[in-house]
């Protein structure tokens, strides 16, 4: 069942107890096996089972019918027993139940008694197993035929040289290498069971029905008398376990482990071999040696990799201790099966794996489906899946690649010969990983390089070639031109004023800014669209729809969703871009507006359009450079630092080739021009000369608000009189505008009533009530520290917290308090949850902890506290106090 | 000794008596009899499946907008997840389910406790997140057992969503094999689906594909074929079928019957509710296929669809001639052994004798007596236990919706020329001295193989490993090992290569090594050496 979903489950990652008992048979000399129950389940199971060996599998039923599930099924159950033994004359036959025999509570032990006492002359090992398919998956299933086998076979108890090795399913390939590393150490061993043969055989001209590899009946009574046992399986139970039973039974001493993949569990298991009298090779040490110099070859790739694994739990483990040892993240393991201990077990590795690649998010889960596995691995960003070839779905789906290596593979060949333990078996599982990191990065590397770092030079051409860049633009226009100006404007209140009624929402994404204008100072928002002089929360995208949901919720008549800053909502295009389509997925009808400074304008325009953007609003002070250059401090283009004349042209060119794109394709735009009194107030009949001609809709002469700090800090301002001669020269030309309110970057509401104070630090969820003014409270923040002047530590790393105290107004020292360290940067972090638990003791009174930086993992821990988290490099004091101010409007907001 | 005693005199005395009466060698086509439809011998390692895998597995799984889960442990939903290849894609609505398999994962607390609830809030979730158009809940062996009650489940779904929803109760024990879940499906794919649609076809003459389940795309290249000449193809019955179009189909000219075993009962209920005639027709095969286009034609007796029918058929026939004509050269004169289910055996003789393959042995794994001898026999079939517990309906005519195409006159003048409301079955296709086996088991494929010596043997995943390794070659019959469509003139050029490709593959010539045949070295040994 799915994280989500607790009844329905959505395509299962397990199969059920009959197919792991028959698995388990397959492993005995001589042995058939027979499912009682409907004959489908035996139909279905060898069906799988055909399609992963590539060889024939003779699973025989006892074909119960309606009839059966009313008398009983013991007729059937002796002709099959009778039938089976006349075609095929094995030495041993392996009873499994099924759903329905167990549902109808057949006692298979009696009828068993039933066929000796009826058939005298039959020298036939009959070995039982309930099997119900309801009852566990297939791994439990296996383990428990074992059981049943070491249990039910004659033992022989005087004592013996021999070491039992128990396995769980592995690949006949496996199987084979681990039998020539056993006779390598000269041991003598039993082996249960031994799937070498049966499931891989060879090309023989007569096709041998019965199987004569595997354990046989013989060896596996000898296994009471070993002098010891080695179970592969981390996660066995007790009651199914074999070695338990040896030695419950017989005093035979047992040694547990995982799956031998990976250095650390190959290590292991020279350990026991060579504690069990065997010898450790010169080849089997240069196998180690070989795997090692390999792991430092592929290191570098692996440590790309974010695996999801899912499957058996002693396979998720096996491969998971793998991956991590490689430096894979194993971000999302998973198993179908209903396993208690799963997470408890994986949690260590996974964890110290996660926390190495600079702490991420990961999941361990079991009862889990395909369903999941598929939401997570888009979570997570899995770039490589390992296990069965049911993950095919998803991997075609997501485009991860997927290793196939384990039960069933049912769309390649060579299922019966995977190999993944052993030391050329976890080379292999590891360095095919690894390629596929590299035929990744060889195929997208350069081009997500490009896009990462060097995507703004590709617009190059924008500021001369006007034409060029306006060509190359994608060509794909929606049906935008369709529509009127009224029809579009008809709900936006910026350019309609018959739409005052309707209300709208700037959405403070954007913070960065490309270019410096004199009247502006960057520490408050852009004075474009703004009151000057202050300063807006700035939403990630996430956040911001979050907002936009709460405030729909609210204010219904909300139909614009406008980005207007603070900075330039192209400068942070990916921001604005995917905050968009956010909200475009919840309502289709949003009407999008967006302003800019038009630097960016070329390259994103057709973008911008297909994002489904009909206004856009150009701020644009002038059409001469030579005046612009007085305007414009600096413009930063495409990594380039421009100032002057030259900046001044670079920003003209894009903002007249971005207007003219734009109003081709049936975009509103508006032009504002911010008058500056003797700079630009006598040209700006120029500038809507121009606009007129580009197509634009209405142009907005805005008057300058000085602001504190900024180069025309003293300029003198115009009248109001005097905007209005200017308003009406421009008029002359172009439709203008007078019912600016130059309202603020997270502007919320109707025109006439801005509501976004209700909704500050309200990034979804939280309520609308009114803010209510209090004295701010004392806060307290532990601050990481090692110089006591400055907030210069990395969370982990600290050994002292200072706790200070702050109002926002005054700071005070507290104390210092000692913690164990978190993290000592080494390997050695395996009491990870108690340093976790002593650290958060330390910190438990604070409001907020300031640290040089912090991990994903332990802020998450502490904002699950609801303990604030700063990362910050600055004067105690004065940290301390922002972060007194910061905190103290988030608590009132959330108030 | 016939092959027929050879293979026989191996069984004991008691499995010879039950076996005798399934297989039998052809002397004189029109009056041997052959039993099936029986239960199958315990611990003989049949091919066969259960009921659920008839229902599940073939019918309803196929069907591309219905949400189709399991009721029942993992295992069984999860064996029957994606396993036939039956192929589908996305239709207007966007929606396709072929790629999930829905379960209840029933644990062993709902077996002891019942899952009804469990079912109930399963299928709350499923139509949560995949609004399909239609439901369907299959049973799998303990729901019957432990009292589960998925038709009163079905109605409250369906009171609760408006969603039409159907439980089918297809445990895997009822009935003897698949052909009982078939049974099954057919009888609520009629009741609550049929008849509920009002979209009229729009094109002159339009039909419905019965029994095809689009196995590597088989449905395609038929209703590519049936588009060219000019029909409407109304719905398919189940291959890359819908919800959607089957609600519609009552409303079609003609109703083509590909499997005749799996689907019959619905061709015979809309018969009988709506009037529609049904015509067993075969894709598989170019002359078979040839064969089925001029019945349609005959049928409509439209002489403008006749000649167009005709022309279509003259172009189809020279775009594959060069080829077929070397894969003829490559096959001609090669035998044939074929064990599918319950019409491909039947269906695939007619494409190898365009090869040139005569087939000697073949067998359907869950066939009733009429697929081998015709349904005449069918008022002659003894029902025993196991098939009196299966539901069969009855239906009348509809009051409004019945329509007489032909009047019963007519419809004999047209019997004596097409297959129509009717099935000859497969024996009269074959040969004297050909094998017929009901039920074959592994047994019987390997010692018949070794009797007749075929040079190929086509027949399923399971067996097939077992006649590989053996040396014979085999193709799968049920899935087609990954290839596909052979139906139609496209597919049977298909066929023709990959047939041709597995028996003149390289690794047969090395299964005897050569220091077998001839001295690999050659010297004389002297005593001082």
């Amino acid at each position: 069942m799915g994280a989500n979903l607790v009844n329905l489950n959505v395509n299962p990652c397990k199969m059920c107890m009959p197919m792991g008992a028959v698995t388990a048979f397959y492993g005995i000399k001589n042995c058939m096996s027979i499912l009682h129950g409907s004959q489908g389940c035996a139909t279905y199971i060898r069906r799988h089972m055909a399609t992963h060996f590539n060889e024939p599998v003779d699973i025989a039923s006892s074909s119960l019918t309606e009839q059966g599930t009313v008398f009983g099924g013991e007729k059937n159950l002796m002709k099959g027993l009778e039938n089976l033994i006349e075609l095929y004359n094995p030495d041993v036959i392996g009873i499994a139940t099924t759903c329905l025999a167990e549902t109808i509570g057949e006692d298979v032990e009696a009828y068993m008694k039933k066929f000796h006492e009826t058939h005298p002359e039959e020298r036939v090992k009959l070995i039982n197993v309930a099997s119900a398919g309801y009852g566990g998956t297939q791994y439990e299933g296996f383990f428990r035929a074992l059981r049943a086998i070491v249990s039910q076979v004659e033992p022989k108890t005087e004592k013996n040289d021999y070491i039992n090795i128990i396995t769980p399913m592995i690949s006949p390939a496996d199987t084979r290498w681990l039998k020539s590393l056993l006779d390598e150490t000269g041991l003598h061993y039993i082996l249960l069971p031994d799937l070498s043969e049966n499931l891989d055989g060879i090309s023989v001209r007569k096709y041998e029905r019965l199987k004569s590899g595997g354990t046989s009946l013989e060896e596996i009574s000898r296994m009471a008398g070993a002098r010891f046992t080695i179970e592969f399986s981390d996660f066995v139970s007790e009651d199914s376990s074999p070695a338990a039973y040896l030695k419950e039974q017989f005093g035979v001493d047992y040694a547990r482990m995982g799956l031998p993949a990976g250095i650390r569990a190959m290590d292991r298991l020279y350990e026991l071999l060579e504690f069990c009298g065997g010898t450790i090779t010169a080849r089997m040490k240069t196998e180690r040696g070989r795997y090692l110099d390999a792991m430092v070859d592929a290191h570098k790739y692996c440590a790309e990799g974010r695996a999801a694994i899912f499957g058996e739990p002693d396979f998720v483990l096996s491969a998971t201790r793998l991956c991590a040892e490689n430096g894979i993240v194993p971000v999302l393991t998973t198993t179908g099966s209903v396993c208690h201990t799963f997470k408890e077990k994986l949690e260590g590795e996974v964890q110290n794996a996660a926390n190495r690649a600079m702490a991420e998010h990961y999941e361990i889960l079991d009862d889990c489906d395909f369903d999941t596995i598929e939401k997570y691995c888009k979570e997570l960003n899995v770039n490589l899946m390992i296990g069965s070839s049911d993950g095919r779905r998803v991997s075609h789906k997501l485009d991860i690649p997927l290793i196939r290596c384990a039960f069933p593979i049912h769309d390649r060949v060579g299922g019966q010969r995977v190999r993944t333990i052993g030391f050329d078996g976890s080379l292999f599982l590891m360095e095919t990983a690894a390629n596929l990191f590299l035929e990744k990065k060889e195929t997208t590397f350069r081009q997500e390089s490009y896009e990462k770092y060097y995507k703004d030079s590709n617009a190059a051409n924008p500021p001369t070639a006007k034409e060029n860049s306006v060509m190359d633009i994608k060509q794909n226009t929606p049906d935008l031109l369709a529509k009127t100006v009224e029809e579009k404007n008809a709900t936006h209140p910026c350019f309609n004023c018959g739409a005052a009624k309707s209300a709208r929402i700037h959405l403070p994404v954007a913070p960065k800014c490309n270019i410096q204008c004199n009247y502006c100072v960057r520490k408050f928002d852009c004075p474009n669209e703004s009151r000057p002089g202050v300063t807006t929360e700035v939403l990630s995208p996430e956040q911001a729809y979050k907002k936009y949901a709460v405030v729909k919720a609210k204010v219904p008549n909300l139909t614009v969703v406008g980005i207007a800053g603070p900075g330039d909502s192209l400068a942070n295009f990916e921001e604005t871009k995917k905050t968009l389509q956010l909200i475009r997925e919840y309502d289709p009808n949003v009407t999008f507006c967006l302003s800019t400074n038009g630097l960016m304008l070329p390259l994103y325009a057709q973008e911008l359009i297909d994002l489904g953007v009909s206004h856009v609003t150009v701020t644009m002070n002038t059409v001469d450079p030579e005046i612009g250059a007085k305007i414009y401090h600096h413009v930063n283009y495409m990594g380039k630092y421009y100032t002057g004349v030259a900046a001044a042209s670079i920003l003209l060119a894009n903002q007249l080739s971005g207007l003219k794109y734009l109003c081709e394709r049936g975009v509103v735009c508006k032009v504002n021009c911010v008058t500056l009194k003797g700079i630009n107030d006598q040209h700006l009949e120029e500038v809507s000369k121009v606009a007129k001609e580009l197509g634009v809709y209405i142009v907005n002469v805005m008057p300058h608000i000085p602001v504190e700090g900024s180069a025309f800090e003293s300029l003198d301002t115009l009248s109001n009189k005097e905007i209005n001669e200017i308003r009406k020269k421009c008029g002359v030309n172009i439709k203008q505008m007078y019912h600016c309110r130059q309202c603020r970057a997270d502007a919320i509401g109707t025109l006439e009533n801005d509501q976004s104070i209700e909704f500050r630090g309200c990034s979804g969820g939280c309520s609308t009530e009114k803010e209510e003014k209090e004295p701010m409270a004392m806060l307290r923040f532990a601050v990481a520290s090692k110089s006591g002047i400055l907030v210069d530590s990395h969370f982990g790393h600290v050994e002292e917290f200072y706790i200070y105290e702050s109002d926002g107004e005054t700071v005070s020292f507290v104390e210092k308090r000692s913690v164990k360290k978190y993290c000592s940067g080494n390997a050695d972090c395996d009491d990870h949850d108690d340093r976790m638990e002593s650290i958060l003791n330390a910190v438990a009174d604070c409001n907020g902890v300031i640290a040089l930086r912090i991990g994903e993992s332990p802020s998450r821990k502490l904002a699950a506290k609801g303990i604030a988290v700063y990362a910050m490099y600055d004067k105690i004091e004065e940290a301390v106090k922002s972060c007194a101010k910061k905190q103290s409007v988030l608590f009132s907001a959330a108030k | 000794m016939d092959e027929r005693t050879k293979l026989l005199e191996k069984y004991s005395s008691r499995v010879y008596k039950n076996r005798k009466e399934h297989v039998i060698q052809l002397e004189n086509i029109t009056d041997q009899t052959i039993t099936a439809n029986t239960r199958a011998i315990p611990g003989s390692m049949t091919a066969r499946g259960c009921c659920y895998a008839g229902c599940k597995g073939v019918v309803v799984g196929p069907l591309r907008d219905v949400l189709v889960i399991t009721h029942g442990p993992i295992g069984c939903g999860f064996y029957s997840w994606g396993t036939r290849r039956n192929k589908a894609k996305a239709g207007e609505d966007g929606k396709n389910f072929i790629p999930y398999c829905f379960s209840t994962d029933m644990q062993e607390s709902d077996i002891v406790f019942g899952g009804e609830k469990k079912l109930e809030k399963a299928l709350d979730e499923a139509v949560e997140i995949f609004h399909p158009a239609c439901i369907m809940i299959c049973s799998t062996c303990p729901i019957g057992l432990i009292g589960d009650d998925v038709q009163a489940v079905a109605k409250r779904t369906e009171e609760k969503y408006g969603i039409t929803t159907i439980g089918y109760s297809c445990e895997g024990y009822k009935g003897v094999s698949q052909s009982a879940g078939h049974h099954i499906a057919n009888n609520g794919l009629m009741k609550y689906i049929v008849g509920t649609g009002d979209q009229k076809p729009k094109a002159k003459y339009s039909v419905n594909i019965l029994g095809e389940y689009n196995i590597g795309g088989d449905g395609w290249e038929e209703e590519r074929i049936l588009k060219r000449i000019g029909y409407e193809v109304v719905s398919v019955f189940t291959g890359d079928g819908a919800y959607s179009t089957i609600r519609n189909s009552h409303l079609a000219d003609l109703n083509l019957v590909m499997c005749h075993r799996s689907i019959n009962y619905i061709a015979e209920m809309m018969k009988t509710k709506y009037g529609i005639d049904w015509l067993k027709v075969n894709f598989i095969g170019v002359g078979a296929t040839c064969k089925s286009l001029r019945d349609m034609a005959k049928y409509f007796g439209d002489p403008e669809l006749i000649a167009r029918t005709e022309e279509v058929i003259q172009d189809e026939l020279a775009s594959i001639y060069d080829d077929m004509e070397y894969y003829k050269s490559k096959l001609k004169g090669k035998t044939a052994g074929i064990f599918v289910g319950g019409s491909r055996a039947h269906h695939y003789q007619l494409l190898l004798k365009d090869l040139g393959v005569e087939t000697i042995i073949a067998g359907y794994e869950f066939a009733h007596r009429d697929d081998y001898e015709g349904r005449q026999v069918i008022p002659f079939i003894k029902e025993d236990a196991d098939n009196k517990n299966i539901e069969t309906i009855t239906v009348s005519p509809d009051e409004k919706l019945y329509r007489e195409r032909y009047t019963p006159e007519k419809l004999e003048e047209l019997r004596q020329e097409i297959e129509i409301d009717t099935y000859d079955g497969m024996i009269p296709d074959m040969n004297p001295g050909h094998v017929v086996v009901d039920d074959y088991n592994y047994f019987e494929t390997d010692e018949l193989i070794k009797i007749m010596k075929p040079d190929i043997f086509f027949s399923g995943i399971k067996d097939k490993y077992t006649i590989l390794k053996g040396g014979t070659a085999s193709r799968q019959m049920h899935s087609y090992d990954y290839s596909g469509p052979y139906s139609g003139f496209r597919g049977a050029v298909l066929f023709a290569k990959d047939v041709t490709m597995s028996l003149y593959t390289n690794a047969w010539a090395y299964v005897t090594p050569p220091w077998k045949n001839t001295p690999m070295l050659t010297g004389t040994l002297t005593e001082n050496a």
